[in-house]
């Protein structure tokens, strides 16, 4: 019994973690894009004045994409595909997601977990399957919307996401070639080492397949420089042109998700996954002590700063004399300080009196808080990385794809075979 | 006449460029180093909070709302001889004369302009004979809650003043 507790502890938490994600990344877009053209951002709505930084212009974006007509063209081929179509795309990102395991094994009587919602050993596979599948989604769209620039939109996204497929295949290749293992799990095992006194993650013992295998993520996912399914200027809007509301809203957010999935993947084969360096789950386990002393550390110092940066720049650059801003930041500071409060306590609690459960409970959620944190600096990543390439051409994109990558890609496996079967 | 064909060498890119990797990396070097800067500290970003904030470098030229001139006794220089209605390509002014006991020129009874309509090119400005009709105001966003809000009548247009925000 406790055993589908389990299942459904573990799908719950993966399906909320990219579900939350959604808005925060959303704002982060505006407003990451904001500080590097030099603007300030979503800086307006408020629920009584507070803003949480313009969290609450998402919120107000998605209220409206939701209580918007949901309007279907009279002129669609076909209206149960133009239905299916963005909902194809969502299941495919969400499914994608789920081989991806979020951490060590951790013991409840006597049987073996994994964080990972399906507990399935070809992770990579089923991650390649499903990340292909999820092209299905743009092209019904594409193809039904009975619209000359959708079509265009969504053969250059199907074009674009099979001539990627190919070089992110051959990346991944010659890594499972280098972990001896199509598992997840067991990629991450091997990545806990050192290598020249680096931490042995992927990206240092091959930085050629991390650097392909980077790029053609960019261009699995739909993300600039490589969104040729978009386009304003050539084709209008492209797959998801005749779309409007939430049907619309759903391809925004599977592509969220989908770049969520990437980047959990990409810190996966390439970052070392949910582990810390030179650190196993066993030794966090063992010296717990220290671990919850340095939560709590963390936290204190990360409330700090963030009370510092709040007083510092969340001030009003003009005269009035009602100032929404200096109560709003009262609110701030206090949230800040109850949750860093809350944090310590319950560090400092457990501190000594932990058994080996408990201790292997902590070791856990470290890997989690790790694996979350990672995840999010290689989605920033994305956005960074949005906000600075142009848009390539469509020729350019075939060409680096089918000439550059793929060759390269095919080289970089067979150094990784010559060097494993006569280096060692 | 011959045609002159110039003829422009291209260069062939240096390895490095041809790579795109290592300038890809600059350039996102020179966008972290903006997202930083405005990340930690967001008085370096100039902008107006614009409802509080008013712009104060607003060119004399610049076309505002319209407003009605009068004369120092306080009579409208209007005299309702429909230039500038003539003029309007967006047909957005609509007027209504009356006849001034002992004189010889007429006077606006209704003096109406849809600003919804109205795309402020200026030319009522310049078709008006009397100068009556000017848009200096300074006055460059109008908010409303509704659509017949945004019809100006006689009565507001000549309390306007000029170069009031």
């Amino acid at each position: 019994m406790s055993e589908i507790w389990l299942i459904i502890f573990r799908i719950a938490f993966i399906l909320i973690f990219i579900l939350a994600l959604i808005p925060v990344l959303v704002l982060l877009e505006r407003k990451i894009s904001a500080f590097i053209q030099d603007r300030p951002g979503p800086n307006r709505a408020n629920i009584a004045g507070i803003r949480l930084g313009g969290l609450v212009q998402a919120l107000a974006d998605a209220l409206k994409l939701a209580i918007k007509e949901d309007f279907t063209p009279a002129a669609i081929r076909s209206k149960a595909l133009f239905t299916i179509a963005p909902m194809v795309l969502f299941l495919m990102s969400t499914l994608t997601i789920a081989v991806i395991p979020f951490s060590e094994y951790f013991t409840i009587d006597g049987v073996k977990h994994l964080m990972q919602a399906i507990p399935f050993d070809g992770g990579m596979l089923w991650y390649l399957g499903f990340a292909s599948l999820s092209i299905y989604g743009i092209m019904l769209a594409g193809w039904s919307s009975n619209n000359k620039y959708s079509l265009l939109g969504s053969l250059r996204a199907a074009s674009g996401a099979i001539s990627y497929e190919i070089p992110l295949g051959l990346a991944v290749v010659s890594m499972i070639i280098t972990y001896n293992s199509i598992s997840l799990n067991d990629f991450v095992i091997a990545q806990q080492g050192s290598f020249l006194g680096l931490p042995s993650w992927g990206i240092f013992i091959q930085p050629l397949a991390a650097i392909i295998f980077i790029i053609c993520a960019f261009a699995e996912t739909n993300r600039a420089p490589f969104d040729l399914a978009e386009g304003e200027s050539e084709i209008v809007a492209g797959y998801h042109l005749e779309y409007s509301a939430m049907s619309f809203a759903m391809f925004f957010m599977a592509e969220y998700i989908a770049m969520t999935a990437m980047s959990a993947l990409i810190v996966t084969i390439f970052f070392g996954g949910y582990s810390l360096p030179y650190l196993s789950q066993a030794s966090l386990a063992a010296n717990y002590e220290i671990v919850l002393l340095s939560i709590a550390g963390v936290a204190t110092i990360f409330g700090l700063l963030f009370i510092w940066w709040v007083s510092k720049n969340n001030v009003t650059r003009y005269k009035i004399n009602k100032d929404h801003r200096k109560k709003e930041n009262i609110i701030y500071y206090a949230l800040t300080i109850v949750i860093v409060a809350i944090i310590d306590i319950i560090s400092l609690y457990f501190y000594g009196n932990l058994g080996e459960f408990g201790a292997e409970i902590v070791a856990t959620a470290v890997n989690l808080i790790v694996f979350a944190l990672k995840t999010f600096i290689v989605l920033l990543v994305f956005i960074w990385v949005r906000w600075t390439l142009p848009r390539f051409r469509y020729d350019q994109i075939q060409r680096l794809g089918w000439e550059k990558l793929m060759p390269l890609a095919i080289l970089n496996i067979i150094i990784t075979a010559l060097v494993v079967v006569y280096g060692n | 006449m011959a045609i002159k064909i110039k003829k422009i060498e291209r260069k062939k890119m240096p390895f490095l460029e041809r790579i795109y990797i290592f300038y890809i990396i600059a350039g996102m070097a020179r966008t972290f180093k903006h997202f930083i800067r405005n990340l930690l500290n967001t008085k370096n970003i100039e902008f107006l909070e614009y409802p509080e904030q008013k712009p104060e470098d607003i060119s004399p030229r610049y076309r505002g709302l319209h407003r009605l001139t009068k004369y120092d006794n306080g009579e409208l220089k209007c005299v309702a001889c429909d230039m500038c209605a003539t003029a309007c390509p967006a047909k957005c002014i609509f007027i209504e004369a009356c006849e001034v006991p002992n004189s010889k020129e007429k006077a606006p009874k209704v003096f109406n302009i849809d600003l919804l309509e109205c795309v402020f090119c200026g030319l009522c400005v310049e078709a008006c004979p009397k100068d009556a009709i000017r848009m200096d105001s300074g006055i460059f966003t109008k908010v409303e809650g509704s659509k017949d809000s945004f019809i100006s009548d006689i009565n507001e247009l000549s309390s306007r003043k000029r170069g009031e925000f």
